[in-house]
């Protein structure tokens, strides 16, 4: 059976008849598309296609507590919100979802019919699935997800810890992955996406985050990409920002030293749409690569209205074999005068064979605006290696020390301070810095 | 405690010590002054270990241990320590981290555990008080935006910490105000014992009235040229280096 044979086949077996208009034309628009090669210019770094199992399986699977699952949800900080997805099947048997006022958490398959009208209007509506491959791949078969809606004015302080796990037995297992995440005006949150390969074998995942910032409210989304040693994962936020609304995401990627068959491939894409006036978008990234990980994040902004400011800031470090990828995208439309946008974009090479391809991208068509990139790559400051050692600190953790105060400038942008300080522990615990 | 014999030494192939010869014994303070250039630097950044800085002859024998056979990590853990004429700022760096992994490196080098919590920060506040130090500055990055008077506090604050054998001070005077000159010559004079060592490297007579040496000695052309007393390093305040310069012509 050819590829496309299989995909079609899978999708005529799904049962969902929710959003079914636009799950069909998505999946018109993947037959279409296809999963890019490296001739595609926006995947010309990332030959994903190789790298993906042939025959994929897209059909969900509900799948067994394992003790990989338990165990890290037993290490997780005491979070009040914590929604836990296996291969994207939302748990409530392991979620708890504390009921706020003004504040619905659900699965996306209730929302389907809990809040139809909200998704009726907001689902699917961001993504580009007519170009985006994975993003149309995504919609046609996408089966449960996360639902978050906040009512206008409210404030939720404490953090909403979404929790994807990936638990395949199948090798051609691809999980499809969704998030749904509405505010409306005035309101505040702060959520974490937290995708982990709780198998043993490498996985497959497509996940897309859609966020509607509506005037005046703010989120803090961090994604987390901790355990991605041996997983192949496409993720795709998308933001739209309405006037003084705030939009913040960092996105975090570590690849710890392979255990199993060592896939390890990370594609993020991340785009912000600042549609209303005066609105921003902080936009960070920090990642690190071991062995042969490859790991590339796409990043957009696209000033539409006037007065907005973007900020974009990406640090990677890189060791062994690995690979890196910036791409980041500055748009500024005619009508966005007055646009302040900043992106930097910094990466540490630990060896001679890790490298990265780096490459900023501004098209600007309006003409009073402050726009300014940099990038940098290369080894940590010899003159500082040698004030450490000067003070009795041998190489190996002066080094540990100043990869760490390089990646902790990204942690500090996460404003949750438990997803922060679990951040920070982390950073600690992977450079082995005990202070 | 500290003993070198004909030290050459070169940067980029070229020679900026030649045949220089020093003895330090334990509890000495020695002065070296000397025009700008003629490798005072270039000597406290061999001794410290500096990768650039290349030994093309002679040894260094530091409390009967061969010095180039030790890391410049290892020297400091063994008592070496180097005050900076610049010192180096270090973003995202805390002073109290930074000097955390500094103590406990030292520490591990004795065979001893890591110090305990409070008593760290007992020491911390103890010895910032000494160079008065405000304590604010242990969570700033360790010299990031500090004056330059304050990077060199920030110097002697850490050789209080770390309690050396052979403290190299290269010129921690210079950029000091009035103030800040006493407050820094009385944190070494109080880390000043009958074992410990100093090697200060300064342009001006005036340090040497706080801290008053037992030698003091003139480098140029990368040697010592002129030994004495301290009276040695007043001929220099009146005098200049013209009449070294004359004496040495041939060094240059
Ligand atoms: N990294 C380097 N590369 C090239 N030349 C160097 C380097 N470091 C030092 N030198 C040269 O070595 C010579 C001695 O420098 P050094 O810094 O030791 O002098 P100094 O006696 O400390 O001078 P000052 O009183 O100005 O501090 C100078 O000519 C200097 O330019
Ligand atoms: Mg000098």
């Amino acid at each position: 059976m050819s590829f496309t044979e299989n995909i079609a086949k899978q999708f005529a077996l799904i049962g969902n008849t929710n959003v079914a208009e636009l799950r069909k034309n998505a999946f018109t628009a993947f037959e279409k598309l296809g999963i890019p090669s490296s001739r595609h210019e926006e995947w010309k770094y990332t030959n994903i296609k190789t790298k993906l199992n042939e025959q994929l399986s897209l059909t969900p699977v509900d799948s067994q507590v394992n003790t990989a699952v338990k165990n890290y949800i037993s290490s997780l900080p005491p979070y009040s919100f914590r929604i836990i997805f296996l291969n994207g099947v939302f748990h409530s048997e392991l979620s708890i979802v504390p009921q706020m006022k003004g504040l619905t958490v659900c699965s996306l398959k209730e929302a389907f019919t809990s809040n139809s009208s909200l998704v009726e209007k907001y689902f699917g509506k961001l993504v580009n699935y007519s170009e985006e491959h994975f993003a149309a791949l995504n919609t046609a078969f996408v089966n449960d997800g996360a639902f978050v809606h906040i009512q206008k004015n409210v404030l939720i302080d404490e953090p909403i810890y979404i929790q994807y796990f990936f638990t395949a037995s199948d090798v051609n297992a691809f999980a499809q992955t969704r998030s749904l995440v509405i505010l409306e005006d005035g309101a505040s949150i702060q959520l974490a996406e937290d995708f982990r390969n709780a198998s043993n074998i490498s996985v497959q995942y497509n996940h897309v985050s859609e966020v509607y910032v509506g005037k005046n409210a703010s989120i803090d989304i961090v994604k987390l990409q901790l355990e991605v040693s041996n997983a192949i994962g496409v993720d795709t936020l998308e933001a739209q920002v309405e006037r003084d609304g705030k939009f913040s995401a960092a996105t975090i990627t570590f690849s710890s030293p392979n255990t199993g068959t060592g896939k390890a491939l990370i594609r993020n894409n991340v785009t912000a749409r600042l549609i209303g006036e005066n609105s921003h978008a902080d936009l960070n990234g920090l990642y690190f690569g071991k062995e042969t990980a490859h790991i590339d994040n796409h990043i957009l902004v696209d000033h539409i209205s006037p007065n907005c400011t973007s900020n974009q800031l990406y640090k990677g470090v890189l060791d062994d074999e690995s690979t890196g990828v910036f791409n980041g995208k500055i748009f500024v439309k005619p009508d966005a005068q007055k646009t302040n946008a900043f992106q930097s974009s910094k990466a540490l090479l630990l060896s001679n064979e890790a490298s990265i391809n780096s490459k900023p991208q501004l098209e600007i068509f309006a003409d009073d605006v402050k726009c300014s990139h940099g990038a940098a790559v290369g080894q940590l400051d010899e003159n500082a290696l040698f004030y450490l050692r000067a003070r009795g600190i041998t190489k190996q953790e002066a080094t540990q020390i100043l990869t760490y105060a390089f990646a902790h400038e990204v942690i500090e942008h996460v404003h949750s301070k438990p997803i922060r300080q679990f951040l920070c522990d982390r950073l600690k615990d992977e450079l082995k810095v005990n202070f | 405690m500290l003993s070198i014999k004909n030290l050459n030494v070169s940067i980029q192939g070229k020679q900026i010590l030649r045949d220089f010869n020093l003895e330090i014994k334990a509890g000495e303070i020695h002065a070296i002054m000397g025009p700008n250039g003629t490798g005072k630097s270039t000597l406290a950044s061999t001794l410290a270990g500096k990768e650039e800085y290349e030994v093309t002859s002679g040894e260094v024998i530091f409390n009967a241990k061969n010095l180039f056979d030790m890391s410049a990590d290892e020297r400091a853990r063994e008592g070496i320590f180097l005050a900076f004429q610049y010192p180096v700022e270090i973003p995202g760096v805390s002073t109290t981290n930074f000097m955390k992994a500094a103590v406990n490196a030292k520490r591990k080098h004795q065979g001893l555990e890591p110090m305990d919590a409070k008593d760290f920060l007992k020491l911390m506040r103890e010895k910032m008080a000494l160079v008065e130090m405000n304590k604010e500055f242990s969570s700033r990055s360790v010299n990031e935006g500090f004056s330059g008077g304050e990077k060199k506090r920030n110097e002697i604050f850490q050789m209080a910490m770390l309690e050396p054998a052979l403290c190299l001070l290269d010129e921690t005077d210079s950029g000091l105000d009035i103030d800040a000159l006493r407050i820094v010559a009385n944190g070494v004079n109080k880390l000043r014992d009958a074992n410990r060592s100093f090697l200060v490297i300064t342009h001006y007579q005036r340090l040497l009235n706080y801290i008053v040496p037992d030698y003091v000695h003139v480098m140029y052309g990368g040697k010592i040229v002129k030994s004495g007393g301290k009276e040695l390093a007043l001929k220099l305040e009146e005098q200049g280096y013209d009449w070294i310069k004359e004496e040495n012509s041939e060094l240059v």
